[in-house]
């Protein structure tokens, strides 16, 4: 098997996790595919060393979080939610509109912010593993998750509910 | 799993299905090889610098002068035709860039020789220096006396007289994402059809625009488009990857949702020039480069552009035998075509993981090309100007360009 055959088995196993969190972070189908497509090539122009570590994955993810930051920072300004939110009030049951004002409000946060909210609450991640991802303290992944949920229940303000619940559920937890 | 959990997962779902292994595959071999072939080149220029200044005690010589005189903005009008056009980007690895550099910003060259600054076209983003992918094209007519680009502005592209400064806007707004990381732009012969397609291929349209008219009509993407018929009722296309191939595309503005197509695979690599002025053959060099032999051309060959038979086959006399690399472009009449050529230094690709990522490079150095003018009927070529530029992707000369 050579390198492009053990490269290929990589991308098979991990492009459509990594794409969705690439979506997250991106918010645009494009830049999803994008950025992606940037990471991998900087994978595979580092594979001979990265196919012998355990979790070249692993690597690949830091890449991806790093590359939004460092994408988002150069083209600051250039993202724009594509639909608009519904004007009149709406049911925080209706995921359809849900969906849409939750990636609209996403958008709107930093770039920081937004990694941080996808690595604890769509990955699972614990504050450790985030901050590590991250290269950041825990006391700073901690604050930023604080300061995206506030600044998404501002944004999103007929979800409010929904995120009172979760810190409650957050603060049981501790 | 929480409430936000479910939202976010419901979010990624409309995240796109791809196959990214064999383009990042195929983008990285192809990085790798102009890298290797472009550090090489630097050296062999630092080289050949230092010994004339050794030789003859003058300081190194400056880059050579692409843009004689002051370089300025596009004027709105009065401009004469051009030559040709090159893009900037402005920190090259080695050498210097041209004064008044902006990185991704298209310039102008008249056939007199002043350059002008395209501004209104929206600059590219650098590959190289992880500021995202983004590759503006433009496209002059045959004629050197019209220019299209994707107007910084107009967000959509926009075709330009340079003599009378008259502008025609595609009737549509086209997002910026849509350019891709390779973009192709084909202006007809009289700017009234323009023609763009991209790669990665994505989900959204490549298309022709009926500037005069303002209609528009879907092309696949992921193919070069190297032809069009004066009526823009035809357009070929080439592709290099998956595989080889020609395709035709007829009765493109038919009321009927169906024009012909017909596609035709090839049995060898090839580079591939314009469509011939005949309007049914296409010239190409054999591409013979392999993993280990890197930058061999081998025959010039005729090709149908509808069946893809090769029709004559002669071989390419007359140019230095250092030539390394060839991108066949303007036709020069009935027998004529220019080939472009670059004489770096290649060697084969190492085995090991090459140079440092894309990612953490400067860009490439400018180089000197040199354009031939080839008789297809003989194979013979003859010198006929030089240019400066970063890479064939950089410079475009009048009329379509064969397939990059």
């Amino acid at each position: 098997m050579d390198r492009n055959d053990s490269f290929r088995e990589f991308v098979t196993a991990h492009q459509q996790s990594l794409m969705r969190t690439a979506y997250l972070l991106t918010g645009d189908a494009h830049l999803a595919e994008d950025l992606l497509q940037s990471v991998l090539l900087k994978v595979l122009g580092r594979w001979r060393r990265l196919s012998r570590i355990d979790n070249p994955e692993a690597y690949a993810r830091k890449a991806l979080l790093n590359q939004h930051i460092s994408w988002r920072r150069r083209r600051a300004g250039a993202e724009l939610p594509s639909t608009s939110p519904p004007e009149r009030s709406y049911s925080s049951e209706n995921t359809t509109v849900v969906r849409l004002v939750m990636r609209q409000a996403l958008m709107r946060l930093p770039p920081r912010q937004r990694a941080v909210i996808v690595l604890r609450y769509y990955e699972d991640r614990t504050e450790r593993e985030t901050a590590e991802l991250l290269g950041c303290s825990i006391g700073t992944v901690k604050s930023q998750a604080h300061h995206a949920l506030a600044r998404l229940r501002d944004l999103a303000p007929e979800l409010a509910p929904k995120f009172a619940e979760l810190e409650t559920m957050q603060e049981g937890r501790r | 799993m929480t409430w936000l959990r479910d939202v976010l997962d419901d979010l990624a779902d409309e995240a796109p299905h791809v196959d990214l292994a064999e383009r990042t595959i195929a983008i990285h071999e192809r990085r790798r090889q102009t890298a290797v072939s472009l550090i090489a080149a630097a050296l062999v220029i630092v080289t050949a610098l230092g010994a004339t200044a050794a030789v003859r005690l003058l300081p190194a010589q400056p880059r050579p002068a692409a843009n004689p005189g002051a370089v300025t903005d596009l004027p709105a009008r009065g401009v004469g035709p051009l030559s040709h056009a090159y893009k900037t980007f402005c920190l090259p690895e080695s050498g210097r860039a041209p004064a008044g550099c902006r990185d991704g910003e298209w310039r102008v060259v008249t056939r007199t020789g002043r350059t002008y600054r395209v501004p209104q076209a929206l600059p590219s983003l650098d590959a190289y220096r992880s500021v995202g992918l983004r590759d503006s094209p433009l496209a002059i007519s045959g004629d050197g006396r019209k220019i299209a680009y994707y107007g910084a502005r107009e967000q959509t592209f926009v075709v330009r007289d340079l003599a009378s400064g008259e502008r025609l806007t595609a009737p549509a707004k086209i997002p910026e994402a849509w350019l891709g990381s390779v973009s192709h732009l084909l202006l007809s012969a009289d700017g009234r059809f323009l023609a763009f397609t991209k790669n990665p291929a994505l989900k959204d349209p490549a298309m022709i625009v009926d500037m005069r008219e303002r209609m528009v009509r879907p092309l696949p993407n992921g193919w070069n488009p190297i032809g069009i018929s004066d009526d823009g009722g035809t357009i070929t296309l080439a592709q290099y990857s998956p595989k080889p191939r020609l395709r035709t595309m007829s009765r493109l503005w038919a009321t009927s949702t169906a024009g012909n197509t017909t596609t035709a695979d090839l049995p060898g690599s090839y580079f591939f020039s314009p469509l011939a002025p005949d309007g049914t053959t296409v010239m190409a060099i054999e591409n013979l480069s392999t993993q280990t032999r890197p930058c061999r051309h081998g025959d010039l060959v005729r090709l149908d552009a509808r069946t893809g038979k090769t029709l004559k086959t002669v071989p390419l006399r007359g140019l230095p035998a250092d030539v390394s690399q060839i991108s066949l472009r303007t036709w020069r009449g009935a027998t004529e075509v220019t080939a472009l050529t670059t004489s770096v230094r290649c060697r084969p690709a190492s085995k090991d993981d090459g140079p440092a990522e894309p990612e953490e490079r400067r860009d490439p150095p400018y180089l000197t090309m040199t354009a031939y003018a080839v008789d297809v009927g003989t194979g013979r070529a003859r010198k006929i100007a030089t240019y400066t530029a970063q890479g064939f992707f950089e410079i475009v000369l009048p009329g379509p360009a064969g397939a990059l």
